[in-house]
């Protein structure tokens, strides 16, 4: 018997709730329960849970995108980051999740699940210092 | 040195960075033990690509699975934690490479490890390579002179030729491609020894007396030492065989060992178990059969077209108390154009270089023998199985004809003939004189225990007395009828003087 993986149950969750109402989707969540009981499967709800949120995303064309600053970000240019995102990635939603560090000393960094784009300065110092101790 | 200097060349250095903004690929470290990391994310990993850890530490991607991507760990994975950001580099593992690294002992990674400075490199090799394909080759038929006189005249390699090195421990497969690196002095050739899980010992004993020797002067070591983690020994021979490469695309005879390839397979069963790949047959993976034969169909002879390059693999393999039928020994066997078979009886019997006659063979390297040898070495062969299976008769000391005992004498001096110590490579005119003497019994009457004696003399008895015959043999790999009449009288105004 092949093993199922958390992103097929995940995936199967997912098209058993899609266009359920309100009562039949409390009625499915409880048998996902049962199963996930029955297959010992609770310990990886977790991982379960956030595949399925990956999924809900991409069907709704929609991006979680972490965004990591040493300084809160002005709206336009928050305004103006939605825009890129949604050009890049051909998305209809961006969702921006603001973390502050410090330690970033300038700059945004930009984490799209797997994706990061880096444009703080402490990334351009390390690039720099990778650089200048290169073996010539 | 001025602190203006400094500031000043570091302003340049400053000057002349520029980053490029690029989105990138990354994971996370969900696991890490011996060597081996198991990775989150990465989504467009591609297999052999690979990875960066925070540290600096490089890692291969091995395993593409569904949710995570197995890495090997290519350095020291101690400072490599759970959760560490990783990131792929878009390469596949390459080797760097320039014509500076011969004389160098590098390690698995191409980096220099003998301490005499960093290796100026202009170009990097991928370690993986789809072997050249059969319309850039060329067959056999040229000959790799080892100047082992066993080898030369019953088991000879050809260029572009694999020839497997086989026996047990202790019986002198190292000692052997040493001495054939040594006999390439002015041969043309570059010779590349991979030494995958030896001593460090057993290493700078073999790079001082190539060093000694002078071999170091078109040599290169690549070594992935005992203590290394078993990734760096997985990709030594690949490394090593990329150098050959690089040589072999200008047109160059390379010269390959892979000592040996036994410890080679163990540190592949390691990774693969550890990566819970399914264990096969001596718990090695399905997939060890195409570890070696991917590895050995890269060395070849290229045609005119391509560069004309060659590449010679002697992989060495151990066996333990002499069972070839293990699973290694059968593979490797039957990937080679043929094996030498060293026996540990032989070996303390005094018979060295031991090899075992019987069951050696090179399936190719008839065509690319000179000449010559050819026609000295004919039936050398026959003649040593023909004595091995009268020896045991005679063990009886039942009475036997004359004919019978005559070539039990041959056979004798035959064996003694072919002994040979180590560090001693013989060259190819000097064989042929010595083998037409003895084929031409010649030796016949002299005492077994003289005959290394009567060699020694006769060799520097007709190298100044029969300059023809040596001359013709190393220009045209032939001796014509005058040359040999030279030689003939040669020999015989020496057996009358040694004999007096």
């Amino acid at each position: 018997m092949a093993t199922l993986s958390n992103n097929d149950i995940a995936h199967a969750i997912y098209l058993v709730s899609k266009d359920k109402t309100h009562a039949e989707l409390h009625e499915v969540n409880s048998k996902v329960m049962k199963f996930l009981v029955r297959r010992r499967l609770l310990s990886k709800s977790r991982d379960i849970l956030d595949r399925l949120d990956k999924i809900i995303n991409h069907e709704s064309e929609k991006i979680v995108v972490k965004v990591l600053n040493a300084r809160k970000l002005k709206e336009e240019s928050k305004k103006e980051l939605t825009f890129f995102l949604k050009e890049r990635y051909k998305v209809k939603k961006v969702v921006l999740l603001e973390i502050l560090d410090e330690k970033l000393l300038g700059g945004v960094r930009l984490e799209i699940d797997d994706e990061i784009i880096d444009l703080t300065v402490k990334n351009k110092i390390k690039k720099l210092q990778e650089y200048l101790i290169r073996k010539i | 040195m001025s602190t203006n200097y400094i500031v000043e060349n570091l302003k340049k250095e400053i000057d002349n960075f520029s980053s490029q903004i690029k989105a990138e690929k990354i994971g996370h470290v969900l696991e890490v033990f011996d060597g081996i990391a198991k990775v989150s994310g990465l989504s467009d990993i591609k297999s052999s690509e690979m990875v960066t850890f925070p540290n600096g530490e490089s890692g291969v991607a091995l395993n593409l699975e569904e949710d995570t991507v197995g890495v090997i760990i290519l350095d020291d994975f101690s400072k490599i934690r759970e959760g560490d950001e990783v990131k792929i580099t878009g390469k596949i593992l390459e080797v760097p490479i320039s014509d500076n690294i011969i004389g160098r002992v590098v390690n698995a990674l191409g980096v220099e490890i003998d301490g005499k400075g960093v290796i100026k490199t202009d170009k990097t090799y991928p370690i993986e390579k789809i072997a050249p394909g059969v319309i850039t080759r060329l067959s056999v038929d040229k000959p790799v002179v080892t100047g082992i006189k066993v080898i030369d005249a019953i088991i000879p390699i050809g260029r572009g030729q694999r020839e497997l090195i086989i026996g047990d421990r202790q019986t002198g497969k190292t000692a052997i491609a040493v001495d054939t690196i040594l006999n390439q002095k002015g041969q043309n050739m570059i010779c590349v020894y991979v030494s995958i899980g030896q001593k460090d010992s057993k290493l700078r004993k073999i790079q001082t007396r190539l060093e000694k020797d002078g071999a170091m002067a078109y040599t290169v070591i690549v070594s992935a030492g005992a203590s290394e983690p078993a990734p760096l020994l997985y990709i030594a021979p690949y490394t090593g065989v990329s150098i050959a490469e690089y040589f072999m695309d200008q047109g160059k005879d390379v010269l390959i060992i892979y000592d040996d390839l036994s410890k080679h397979a163990i540190a592949y069963r390691e990774i693969s178990l550890l990566l819970r790949r399914p264990p096969g047959r001596e718990a090695f993976p399905g997939d060890v059969f195409y570890l070696h034969s991917r590895l050995l169909e890269r060395a070849c002879r290229k045609n005119q077209e391509y560069g004309g390059g060659s590449i010679t693999a002697l992989p060495i393999v151990e066996t333990q108390s002499g069972d070839v039928t293990a699973y290694i020994p059968t593979n490797v066997i039957s990937i080679t154009d043929g094996q030498i078979f060293l026996e540990t009886d032989l070996f303390y019997k005094g018979i060295r270089p031991a090899v075992n006659v019987g069951l050696s063979v090179s399936r190719v390297g008839a065509t690319a023998q000179i000449k010559a040898m050819k026609k000295v070495a004919g039936t050398l062969k026959l003649d040593l199985a023909q004595y091995r299976e009268l020896e045991a008769f005679s063990q009886f000391g039942s009475d036997l004809d004359n004919a019978t005992k005559q070539q039990l004498e041959r056979g004798k001096r035959a064996v003694e003939v072919l002994k040979q110590p180590q560090y001693s490579p013989m060259a190819i005119e000097r064989q042929v004189a010595v083998l037409y003497a003895l084929v031409k019994g010649y030796m016949d009457d002299i005492p077994v225990d003289k005959i290394k004696e009567f060699e020694e003399g006769l060799i520097n008895y007709t190298e100044n007395k029969t300059k023809k015959f040596y001359k013709e043999i190393m220009e045209t790999n032939m001796w014509t009828d005058a040359g040999e009449v030279e030689l003939k009288k040669a020999i015989e105004e020496f057996k009358s003087g040694y004999q007096r």
